[in-house]
C-alpha cells in the first residue's frame, strides 16, 4: 500500500466513486502528456523571415534573375508553407496585431515583428514579400500558365475586395468572432496536407483559376496586400524592370502576368484636359455619395456579419428552436449550463449586433474612401514617358527581366552588344 | 538647371518624410500591440470543466484524425467495473465484446486489477476525440476521462477551427510552458 499516491487523490473529494484502496498494492499510473515543442524558437522564425526578405531584395534588385527568384520562392514555399505549415504568417498576423492594439491583450513580440517586417521592406524596396517569400504567392505563381488580361472594369471592381476583406476581417477579430482572414486562407489545408474537403476544393479552385488569371488570391483577395500596396507606393527603391535606361521597346509589356507594367502616355491635350476636369468635378461630387453608400451597406450587412459571433449564434438558436428540440443543440446545452436566461442572451446578442453594425459601417467607410480616391485618381492628368512597373500592382516575380533587351545586353559579350545596338 | 536639382531634392526629402512617417506608423502599431507582450508562446487547449462533449472536436479539427484525444486522469478514476465510459448504456452484456463498448474505434481497453476493479487505458493512436466515453464518464462516473488537445499532433493554427465551432467556448490559448488543463490538477 503506497500512501504517497493517495495524497493528491484525496483532494478529488467530489468524485462519485472514491478510488479504491488496492489490496494487491497496485499503483495508479500517470498519463504522459506530450509537451509543446516548437520546431524553431520564435526569434529564429523572425530571423528566417528577415533573411528571406533580404535574399529576395538582393535577387530582385541586384541579381535581377527570374530563375533565381523562382528557385528561392520554392525554398520559401517549402519552409514557410510545407514545413512551418503556413501558420507563422504575416497575412494572418494582421489580426493578432489589431486585436492586441485594440483590446490591449498580450502579443508575442515575434508576431508583431512578423507583421511589420514585410511592410517595412515594402517601404524600401516594394512588394518583395509577395515576390518570393510568401508561400501563398509562390504556390500560385507556379500555376500561372496562360495569364489573360483582366478587363479594366472587372479589375477595378475586384480590387475593392481586398480592402473589404481587411476591414471586415478586423471587425470580426476585434469583436471576437474568430479570424476571418485565416478562415479564408485557401492553401493552408494544402500546406498541412490535411483539411476538410471544402477547404481543399477552394484551394484547388483558386489554383485552377490562377492558370488564366495570374495570382487571383494575391490580387483580388489578400488583405495584407492592401497594406503592402500602400507601403510599396512610397518605396525608396521600387522594383525596376531594367537597371538601365528604358528605351520604350515595349517588349516587356506582354510578359507581366498581373498587368502591372504602365506604358508611356502623352500629356492630355486641351480638350482632354477640360474633359478630365469635368470628370474630376463630377467625381468630387460623387465621392460623398459613394462613401455614404458604402457606410449604409456596411450598416445593413453588419447584422449578417454578426451571425458569426457566438453570442448571436446562441440567441438565434434559442429563438428558433422549438421546445421539443431544445436538447438536440449543443449551443443550447452549453447555454443552459451558464445559468443565464434567454432574455439575457437576447440582450447580449443585440449589443453584439449593434457593435458589428458600427464596425461594419466603419469598414464600409474605409472601402468607400478607397473607392472614391480611386475614382478621383482616374481623372488625374497623367504623363508617362517610360515603361515602368506599377508600384502597387507589381508583385516582383521578375518575369519582365528577360524580355528587356537592355537587361540581356548586360550579360552578353561586347561584340553582340554592338550588333544589337545596330539593330535598334 | 540648379533650380531643377533643388526641386528634386525637395521632392526626395518629402518622399523620405512620407516614408519615415509610414514606417513610424507600422512600427508604432506593432510596438503598441506588443507592448503588453506575453512572455511565452501560447497554444490551444480545452478547458475540461467547460466541455460539453458535443463531438465537434472530432469533426471540425483541420487534422484527420483530430488533434483532440481523450485522456485518462487515473488519479480521479473509480476503477468501476461498470464503467459508463467503457460500456454503452444499453449494453446487452458487460464484457469486452465490441458491440457492448461505447468507443466506436475500440480505443479503450481494460485490465482486471482485483475484484471488482478494472483499470482503463486509452490507445491514443485509435482515439478520434469523439467524446462519447467522456460524456458517459462525466455524466455517470467520476469524470476522469476528458478531452485534451495533444501537442504532439496540434499544428497550433492561428485560428483554431474547433475553438471557433465549440458551442461552449471551452477552447482558448494557454501558455506553451503549461500546455494542458488537466482535470486532476485544476
Amino acid at each position: 500500500m503506497s500512501v504517497a499516491v493517495w495524497i493528491p487523490v484525496a483532494t478529488v473529494a467530489a468524485s462519485r466513486f472514491p478510488q479504491p484502496q488496492f489490496d494487491s498494492g497496485h499503483t495508479v499510473p500517470q498519463t504522459v502528456h506530450p509537451p509543446f515543442e516548437a520546431l524553431v524558437p520564435a526569434w529564429a522564425d523572425v530571423l528566417i523571415l528577415a533573411l528571406a526578405l533580404a535574399v529576395t531584395v538582393w535577387l530582385a534588385h541586384r541579381v535581377r534573375s527570374r530563375r533565381w527568384l523562382l528557385v528561392f520562392s520554392l525554398v520559401c514555399l517549402a519552409w514557410f508553407g510545407f514545413i512551418r505549415q503556413g501558420c507563422i504568417c504575416p497575412v494572418g498576423a494582421v489580426q493578432n496585431v489589431a486585436v492586441a492594439a485594440w483590446s490591449g491583450g498580450g502579443l508575442p513580440w515575434s508576431v508583431a515583428a512578423l507583421f511589420a517586417l514585410p511592410l517595412l521592406t515594402a517601404l524600401l524596396f516594394g512588394r518583395v514579400f509577395c515576390g518570393a517569400v510568401c508561400p501563398l504567392g509562390a504556390l500560385q505563381d507556379l500555376f500561372i500558365i496562360t495569364p489573360q488580361r483582366v478587363p479594366r472594369s472587372v479589375d477595378a471592381v475586384l480590387r475593392l475586395v481586398p480592402p473589404a476583406v481587411l476591414a471586415v476581417g478586423l471587425v470580426y477579430a476585434i469583436n471576437g468572432a474568430g479570424y476571418l482572414i485565416c478562415r479564408t486562407d485557401p492553401f493552408v489545408g494544402l500546406f498541412r496536407r490535411s483539411a476538410p474537403m471544402p477547404m481543399f476544393l477552394t484551394g484547388a479552385a483558386v489554383l485552377l483559376v490562377g492558370m488564366v488569371v495570374a495570382r487571383p488570391y494575391c490580387r483580388y483577395f489578400c488583405p495584407y496586400g492592401v497594406l503592402l500596396e500602400w507601403c510599396s507606393r512610397l518605396a525608396w527603391r521600387p522594383f525596376a524592370i531594367t537597371a538601365h535606361e528604358c528605351i520604350n521597346c515595349r517588349l516587356c509589356v506582354g510578359t507581366c502576368p498581373v498587368d502591372a507594367i504602365t506604358v508611356p502616355r502623352a500629356a492630355p491635350g486641351d480638350t482632354a484636359r477640360r474633359g478630365l476636369f469635368r470628370r474630376f468635378v463630377l467625381m468630387l461630387m460623387l465621392a460623398p455619395l459613394v462613401v455614404a453608400g458604402c457606410v449604409a451597406a456596411g450598416w445593413l450587412l453588419g447584422a449578417q456579419a454578426a451571425r458569426a459571433h457566438p453570442s448571436v449564434i446562441v440567441a438565434e438558436r434559442l429563438a428558433q428552436t422549438p421546445e421539443s428540440e431544445m436538447d438536440l443543440h449543443p449551443e443550447i446545452e452549453a447555454f443552459k449550463r451558464t445559468g443565464r436566461t434567454p432574455e439575457q442572451a437576447a440582450a447580449e446578442a443585440a449589443v453584439t449586433v449593434a457593435r458589428f453594425r458600427r464596425g461594419c459601417a466603419w469598414a464600409g467607410a474605409f472601402v468607400g474612401v478607397i473607392m472614391a480616391l480611386r475614382l478621383l485618381g482616374m481623372t488625374r492628368l497623367q504623363r508617362r514617358t517610360l515603361h515602368e512597373a506599377d508600384r502597387e500592382r507589381c508583385i516582383v516575380c521578375g518575369r519582365c527581366f528577360a524580355a528587356c533587351p537592355k537587361n540581356v545586353q548586360r550579360s552578353t559579350s561586347n561584340a553582340q552588344l554592338s550588333n544589337q545596338k545596330g539593330d535598334t | 538647371m540648379r533650380e531643377q536639382e533643388q526641386e528634386t531634392t525637395r521632392r526626395d526629402a518629402l518622399a523620405w518624410l512620407l516614408r519615415a512617417g509610414a514606417g513610424a506608423v507600422v512600427a508604432s502599431f506593432a510596438a503598441k500591440a506588443a507592448q503588453r507582450q506575453t512572455a511565452d508562446r501560447t497554444v490551444w487547449q480545452i478547458d475540461p470543466r467547460a466541455c460539453i462533449q458535443c463531438g465537434r472536436c472530432e469533426t471540425e479539427c483541420v487534422l484527420h484524425p483530430s488533434a483532440v484525444k481523450c485522456v485518462h486522469g487515473y488519479a480521479m478514476c473509480g476503477y468501476c467495473k461498470l464503467c459508463f465510459g467503457y460500456f454503452k448504456s444499453d449494453a446487452a452484456r458487460l464484457d469486452e465484446a465490441a458491440e457492448n463498448q461505447i468507443c466506436p474505434t475500440g480505443a479503450i481497453s481494460r485490465v482486471f486489477i482485483e475484484d471488482p476493479y478494472f483499470e482503463y487505458h486509452i490507445d491514443e493512436s485509435l482515439c478520434t476525440g469523439c467524446g462519447l466515453c467522456v460524456k458517459g464518464c462525466t455524466h455517470f462516473g467520476n469524470g476522469s476521462l476528458y478531452l485534451q488537445i495533444r501537442h504532439d499532433r496540434c499544428t497550433n493554427c492561428n485560428a483554431c477551427r474547433i475553438a471557433e465551432k465549440c458551442p461552449a467556448q471551452a477552447i482558448s490559448r494557454v501558455p506553451a510552458s503549461r500546455p494542458y488543463l488537466l482535470k486532476e490538477s485544476l
